[in-house]
């Protein structure tokens, strides 16, 4: 058979082509493998066999290829990381919305310096600040980062009793935590900073704890609730109570000047008929004596008159039931008010 | 043909340099790594800087270590403290190697020092934990009592209300601890560098206590107490909170009789006081003339009572003198 040369593509391969062909990619590989970009918020790290010699900033940049290796690493970018949940769908993205929260109750379990059990999830803030000692310094990157966090989060927490936790002392130990996971990054030299730690929900253990830890606050409401009350009954009566003083006092007062009053009213008439009387007193005696029989008779029917001698009338006159004597009516104008006692 | 043989002999070159240059002279230690080279099995060399190293091809051959910082993470274990309280402690530690041709020597692979750790680190937390109360793994110092508390006693005004104290007796005092929980780390720690760092070549960098849970036992225990405690507090506000409103009723019930007593008192005295300024006003006048004050009185008096009277009227009296005789009798 003759010998033809075939190729799939109907193309004549010569050696010297092939070789030609080989050389022309290894170069376009070696061209692409020189250009590398780095991101605005990163700084590439660049190894030359291995050994560490420069860091680049953005931008593209150039490399000798084969030789030199590139490790872009983010290092402006505020990185987070959970603790005692997960959001879903999304990464270390501070401002993510519309994912799901999932509990990690082995993380968020604690116990307190007073031997209670409490629950926490919280947050820590880090940037990377020295790439060449993020990337070769530390193994388990992500994981240190975690045991520290947790470690140092769950000593703090140690130190505290629940109620501090739960109150006040949120502060002091994001505060502390943030401080003391920095001192171990520093002493391990691995380039992270950890810019803060954020306590999120702190609560007692779910179902019949919380129920009773909650049923506290209740009742504080429910005493304050009490107090208020009485202070109601008490700032409703005492006023009223007091009013009521007042008014006894005032008809005491009302009744004295009556009193006083009417005595000295009582006594200057008297005075007044006393000067009159000594001038004149037998005429003045018979006057008054006259006038008062008068007054006191004037207008009155039916009184029965006796001579003291007609002895015998007396059996005939009937002391008894009033329908046979005349009615005798106080006259108003014949009975002017008398004094007092 | 001429063009088939240059072919192959460029593909021979290229196979030949190809496997020099993989089997060959050079090896790459990356920042982080470290190496060990062996010649027949045996240690010749370690190294641990990064670059482009050289080595006998065929002959030696190179293992690549990580030159950072390592982390062990142990699991879960079951512990009794001293007051056989059983505890889950979960423990984290960081390492590393430091004497490469130990390590080779006595672990060869990461697999193997990993499980070293296990054998060591674990008992020896177990050893810690169960000789120490639970409260010292717990705590770190005595902050706890030096804590300000306030908010928790405090009433509807905000004012501190000290009835409430001995009511809600949650602010004992606690024990002072005497190790505490970095210490006990630190404990852990040195009982296991003791085992590692001569054998091994492996350096532990810190044993930390991750996180410290009750058995599950205990935590329903646990849950009770802490109903109770709460229980009693709620308890506590509620009492308070009733007695505060009797006492307020009491107050007021006292009060308002004080007030009303009190103004019955007064009213007495002045009604008093005035009943005798007119006794006296009265006193006073009718001294001057008592036989005409009988009189005046009386016949005032009589203005007012007769005409109540059936009258039978005798004509003895004065009245009467001149109703027989002009002259009188």
């Amino acid at each position: 058979m003759p010998e033809r040369k075939v190729s799939a593509f109907g193309f004549d391969f010569s050696p010297k082509l092939v070789i030609l062909l080989i050389v022309l990619a290894v170069l376009a590989y070696g061209a692409f493998q020189s250009i590398y970009i780095v991101d605005q918020t990163e700084e590439a790290v660049v190894l030359t066999f291995g050994k560490y010699s420069r860091t680049e900033g953005p931008g593209m940049q150039f490399k000798i290829p084969f030789v030199e290796e590139n490790y872009n690493v983010a290092t402006k970018i505020v990185q987070k990381m959970d603790f005692g949940f997960r959001m879903d769908g999304q990464g270390g993205d501070l401002f993510a919305q519309n994912s799901t929260k999932t509990s990690f109750k082995d993380e968020s379990t604690m116990l307190t310096g007073d031997l209670n059990i409490v629950d926490i999830t919280w947050i820590i803030q880090y940037r990377i600040t020295d790439p060449k000692a993020w990337l070769f310094n530390l193994d388990a990157k992500e994981k240190t980062i975690r045991d520290i966090s947790q470690s140092m989060v769950s000593q703090l927490v140690g130190d505290r009793a629940i109620l501090d936790v739960l109150g006040n002392e949120r502060q002091a130990i994001e505060a502390h935590a943030t401080e003391l996971i920095n001192e171990r990054f520093a002493a391990y030299d691995i380039g992270v900073l950890v810019t803060g730690t954020q306590l999120k929900d702190i609560f007692p253990p779910e179902g019949n704890v919380r129920a009773a830890f909650d049923d506290v606050n209740v009742a504080f409401q429910d005493m304050n609730k009490l107090i208020n009350q009485g202070r109601e009954t008490y700032n409703k009566k005492i006023p009223e109570a007091a009013g009521e003083a007042q008014q006894q006092i005032q008809v005491a007062e009302g009744y004295a000047t009556e009193r006083v009053n009417k005595a000295m009213g009582d006594v200057a008439r008297f005075k007044a008929v006393l000067a009159e009387y000594r001038r004149a007193p037998e005429v003045t005696r018979n006057r008054l004596y006259l006038e008062t029989i008068e007054s006191v008779f004037k207008g009155q029917e039916g009184t029965d008159l006796i001579d003291k001698k007609l002895g015998s009338f007396l059996p005939l006159k009937s002391l008894g039931p009033k329908a046979a004597a005349p009615v005798v009516a106080p006259d108003a104008s014949a009975a002017p008010a008398a004094g007092g006692n | 043909m001429k063009e088939n043989r240059l072919l192959i002999i460029a593909a021979a070159i290229i196979i030949v340099v190809g496997a020099f240059i993989v089997s060959g002279p050079f090896f790459i230690i990356k920042e982080g790594e470290q190496a060990v080279v062996t010649q027949f099995g045996q240690v010749v060399a370690t190294d641990t800087d990064a670059g482009l190293k050289l080595k006998i091809p065929l002959i030696q051959e190179v293992q690549i270590y990580p030159n950072k910082i390592m982390s062990w993470d142990g699991e879960p274990q079951l512990v009794p403290t001293e007051e056989n309280q059983f505890i889950w402690v979960d423990t984290t530690a960081r390492w590393r190697i430091v004497d490469l041709k130990k390590f080779y020597e006595s672990s060869k692979s990461l697999q193997r020092a990993y499980s070293r750790l296990d054998e060591i680190i674990d008992p020896a937390v177990r050893k810690t934990i169960s000789t120490n109360p639970l409260n010292e793994a717990v705590r770190s110092s005595d902050i706890i009592n030096e804590t300000k508390r306030t908010g928790v006693l405090t009433g509807a005004n905000g004012e501190e209300i000290e009835g409430l104290k001995s009511l809600i007796s949650s602010n004992t005092a606690f024990n002072p601890i005497k190790v505490g929980r970095r210490d006990i780390s630190n404990e852990i720690k040195n009982s296991v560098e003791q085992n590692i760092l001569g054998q091994f070549g492996i350096a532990v960098i810190d044993v930390l206590l991750r996180q410290i849970r009750y058995s599950d036992q205990l935590t329903e225990s646990v849950y009770n107490r802490m109903i109770t405690e709460r229980k009693q507090i709620a308890e506590g506000y509620r009492s308070y909170g009733e007695g505060q409103k009797r006492e307020l009723e009491g107050k007021m019930e006292r009060e308002t009789k004080s007030l009303l007593s009190e103004a019955y008192a007064k009213s007495e005295q002045i009604k008093g006081e005035a009943d005798a300024k007119a006794a006296r006003i009265y006193a006073e006048a009718y001294g001057a003339d008592p036989e005409f004050y009988n009189f005046w009185k009386s016949i005032e008096s009589y203005k007012v009572t007769l005409p109540q009277f059936q009258k039978t009227m005798t004509t003895d009296m004065d009245y009467f003198k001149y109703l027989y005789s002009p002259r009188g009798r």
